[in-house]
């Protein structure tokens, strides 16, 4: 990596003018499968090198990148950058908030290094799980998997004096089911994610995740019945639980949201300045987003602003306690920023994102909180979901999903919708359970887009009397 | 950059590759950000790649290459070949089109104006948000972009093409309120044809408009849906066209091969040619001259979107639209009605005009079961008038059913991207017959 080439555009981006500079230096090797019904439709890998520039110059921010590391490219461009950055009345004035400056470098090891792993295991995998869903016998006429890995090397420098060289590792693995029954069919998509080597991706058992789930998928369409509108005692588990606090506490509480930033884009947000210390959520909800849980999918250590990450507490004990910042609207608040900037791709702006966002478990047993239900349903997992743009009005309907009757579970529950605003889902919940699970998912902000890797999770939770459909 | 594909192409012949196509793109685009009728930030990127499919002995690989040097092309054919070995046949795989072909000359793809646009950029921003504070717009968020690429197709079938191309796409919403929104975009490839301020118009008019919104029963609506949220269903509705997403399970269109999926009033077509089009292109990626295909008439699904290989699967011809791995639309043409936009709000008893969506989501993208909530204004319609603006609403419907339902088009259309909507569509107004709206209960 040419670290030399990120060094020399904050210093030529300096030497023109520029009150700040950043340069991302971003090396990043892939490779992906995709089968589907059985063949591989795609096997690849690429081999991408790029450096981003971010520069404020008389107050104005400008963002460059190029993916020829080349001198005379790198000055015309931060020209570019310079030139554009202080030519309009219409400019927001940046300033970002004072950070430490860090020197750092760290590394995500592998037990079984992704580059010693030979295509033909990966594509193996995917191969044995089609084999083993086909010994099932259940009728699954859609079946789609992707598997990849990523190993990215950073290096982050500013005109502050702070480097950070980074090197992440990750693997993913996505399903789509499709299962069929006489004229029915019901489908399933979920996806794994990890930070480290192809141990975790032995660790998933593919084959036996989507055996398991192609049978639960196929019990709840034939033997499941649809409930009629009620009002029930739910149990989220931890997949839904996840979606949950992802969609309506994560994203609202992203401060660039809450400032406007993204307006015409992922929206706004319900929440205000304000609203800190506000109580949304009943006592026993505590919900954090922290970068820094070992092995996650939206793992890091320092943010795409050399910001030491950490853990947040967006939500505490039901009150709302704290926003995702990057160091401009920390400066917007009067505050430091929270390390929570996160660019996808060198050629993307890094922007305020969520990291690992989980609710807090209690000590209880999942059955404890079950037991103490005499109607209601149990959600394991979904397939719809959507929220508003100010992340008030959501939806979550269930995929496997169980009736809960006097304390044990019972008939499968086809298709339960909770639709259910924010300010009553996190009041209705009345107990948390011990058992933490993680999900990975890639969320989606910003123009470009740029869906980044992140987890989200919590343990079971037990919500009173929410309207199911 | 076409050289050094040449001699990718060359070395993997030489290596034993059966079917080799090399996609390649030199681009420049600037982006401007702004919200809250500021500017956030200027950014431009430049990118250049080479994406590059190979085939042998009915094995598939596939790589994007960045670093263009000698060194780099030679260690990635070695790369390729090593990954062929590994991967299995592919049974479906039936090969890339054969060359060389005749090219369509398609109209307003490239404007030298906006190639050299500079800081001609900053001045269409300054504009539009000039005109949203004339309007009384509280504030305005969006983005401005510009493009000027060039790409080629290559192929070891005898295609060698190239072309050159412009864009430029406005997003603006207007806030009158935190709570009273409207939002619209322009697209086009010449600058002159290019109405960014229209659509500054008429965001911050729906903005105005949607003051105040009160909260709506649930149930049964006739929906008049605007330019952007129509745009965003059929967008849906294209992707679920493509042979790939059909066999992936994610079309709720599978065999449905000359069966109604739309009503007789709904004429559909995927056109890689059109003038201005946004999408347009004279090729597609394995080196096919693309063309205008009906792919609904009359409201019976005529064909899927196709490639070469899954073509010749379906017995069939190739409709231009690949994607090797995944067919996709270029540009979706729906053809106008003969409505005006005041008789078709003065048509509707009980219904509401909705100027925007997001969020779609499937429970079933077999069957189409899905709901999307409407975003910005959007209005009760009583007796054919307008009641008030409403809020915190979900359309939960299937996508075919939708469909089947349209009861009405306008006569105006417009060319719709974006955000949310990744196909540009070329859609007018559209009423939906008896769609189910339902909100969050406590």
């Amino acid at each position: 990596m040419e670290k030399d080439l990120a060094d020399f555009a904050v210093n030529y981006a300096q030497k023109l003018g520029a009150s700040y500079a950043e340069a991302r230096l971003e090396s990043s090797k892939s490779n992906s499968f995709l089968l589907k019904n059985g063949n591989l439709d795609s096997s690849g890998f690429s081999d991408i090198s790029g450096l981003g520039i971010r520069l404020i110059c008389n107050k104005g921010l400008g963002f460059v990148s190029t993916n020829k590391l080349e001198k005379t490219k790198i000055k015309s461009l931060i020209k570019i950058a310079i030139k554009s950055a202080k030519s309009s009345e219409h400019r927001e004035e940046v300033n970002l908030a004072e950070d430490n400056v860090n020197k750092k470098e760290y590394k995500v090891k592998q037990k079984i290094k992704l580059a010693n792993v030979d295509p033909s295991e990966k594509i193996q995998l995917l191969l044995d799980a089609e084999k083993a869903i086909k010994a099932t016998g259940i009728k699954t006429p859609g079946r789609y998997f992707t598997l990849s890995d990523h190993t990215t090397t950073e290096y982050l420098v500013n005109s502050e004096g702070t480097q950070v060289l980074a090197t992440v590792p990750k693997v993913a693995f996505m399903y789509f089911l499709t299962i069929k029954e006489g004229n029915q069919s019901v489908q399933r998509y979920w996806q794994y994610g990890n930070a480290g080597g192809f141990e975790f991706v032995k660790s998933w058992n593919i084959s036996e995740l989507l055996v398991n789930e192609v049978k639960a998928c196929y019990n709840n369409l034939k033997n499941g019945r649809k409930l009629k509108k009620e009002k029930l005692d739910v149990i989220a588990a931890p997949q839904v639980v996840g979606i949950m606090v992802h969609e309506s506490v994560g994203h609202p509480y992203e401060a660039d949201r809450i400032l406007g930033r993204e307006g015409a884009q992922a929206g706004e947000s319900f929440v205000s300045q304000d609203m800190i210390g506000q109580k949304i959520g009943s006592d026993v909800v505590t919900v954090v987003d922290d970068p820094t849980v070992e092995n996650s999918y939206g793992f890091y250590l320092y943010d795409n602003e050399g910001v030491k990450a950490k853990r947040k507490y967006l939500m505490k004990n039901g009150k709302i306690n704290d926003f995702l910042h990057n160091r401009q609207t920390a400066a917007l608040m009067g505050i430091k920023s929270n390390g929570s900037s996160r660019s996808v791709d060198y050629d993307k702006e890094s922007i305020v994102r969520m990291s690992n966002t989980f609710m807090l478990p209690s000590k209880k047993k999942e059955e404890e909180l079950i037991e103490d239900i005499k109607r209601g349903v149990y959600i394991k997992n979904f397939m719809e979901w959507n929220i508003d743009d100010k992340r008030v009005n959501q939806k979550y309907v269930g995929a496997e999903a169980y009736l809960i009757e006097n304390g044990q579970l019972g008939m499968p529950v086809k298709s339960p919708i909770m639709e259910v605003s924010t300010f009553d889902l996190y009041k209705a919940v009345d107990a948390v359970a011990n058992n933490t699970e993680f999900h990975a998912g890639n969320c989606g902000k910003g123009e470009p887009m740029q869906a980044i890797p992140v987890w989200f999770g919590g343990p079971s939770i037990r919500l009173r009397g929410l309207w199911i459909k | 950059m076409k050289q050094e594909a040449k001699l990718i192409l060359k070395n993997l012949i030489k290596s034993g590759a059966d079917d080799v196509a090399i996609q390649g793109q030199a681009s420049t685009a600037s982006q401007i950000k702004y919200s809250n009728s500021k500017i956030n930030a200027t950014k431009n990127w430049e990118l250049d790649l080479i994406n590059i499919f190979v085939a042998k002995d009915n094995c598939l690989v596939s790589t994007t290459l960045r670093d263009l040097s000698e060194d780099s092309a030679k260690k990635t054919a070695l790369k390729l070949m090593k990954f062929v070995k590994a991967a299995p046949k592919n049974e479906s795989y039936r090969g890339i089109a054969k060359g060389p072909f005749k090219y369509p000359d398609i109209k307003q793809m490239y404007d030298p104006e906006i190639e050299n646009l500079g800081e001609g950029a900053i001045k269409i921003v300054e504009n539009a948000l000039n005109q949203a504070e004339q309007l009384d717009a509280k504030r305005a968020a969006g983005v401005f972009e510009s493009f000027f690429s060039k790409s080629f197709v290559l192929t070891s079938n005898n295609v060698d093409v190239e072309q050159k191309e412009t864009g430029v796409y406005f997003s603006v919403r207007g806030f009158a309120s935190k709570n009273a929104s409207g939002h619209m975009v322009a697209v086009s490839r010449l600058l002159n044809k290019f109405d960014y301020l229209d659509a500054v118009k008429k965001a911050v008019q729906i903005a105005k408009d949607s003051l105040n919104p009160k909260p709506v029963e649930s149930g049964k609506y006739d929906i008049l849906f605007d330019h952007l949220p129509f745009a965003n269903l059929l967008d849906y509705f294209g992707n679920a066209m493509s042979v790939f997403t059909v066999e992936a399970g994610l079309s709720c269109l599978e065999g449905k091969i000359g069966k109604n999926v739309a009503n007789e009033k709904f004429d559909l077509s995927d056109n890689g040619t059109l003038t201005n089009g946004f999408n347009s292109t004279k090729f597609d990626e394995e080196g096919v001259p693309t063309k205008n295909t009906k792919i609904i008439d009359k409201g019976v699904l005529k064909t899927y979107l196709h490639n070469t290989s899954s073509a010749i699967r379906y017995d069939t011809t190739t409709t231009a639209n690949a994607g090797i791995v995944s067919p996709s639309a270029h540009n979706l043409v729906l053809k106008a009605g003969n409505s005006s936009k005041e008789q078709m709000l003065s048509s509707l008893k009980k219904g509401i005009y909705i100027t925007n969506i997001w969020y779609t989501r499937f429970q079933n993208y077999h069957t189409g079961d899905f709901s999307t909530i409407p975003r910005d204004g959007a209005f009760l319609v009583e007796d054919g008038k307008i009641v008030k603006p409403v809020k915190d609403i979900r359309i939960t419907d299937n996508l075919i059913n939708i469909m089947k339902s349209v009861s009405r088009l306008g006569k105006k259309r417009k060319q719709i991207f974006g955000w949310e909507v990744e196909t540009p569509v070329i859609t007018p107004m559209a009423i939906v017959n008896d769609v189910n709206v339902t909100k969050s209960e406590k």
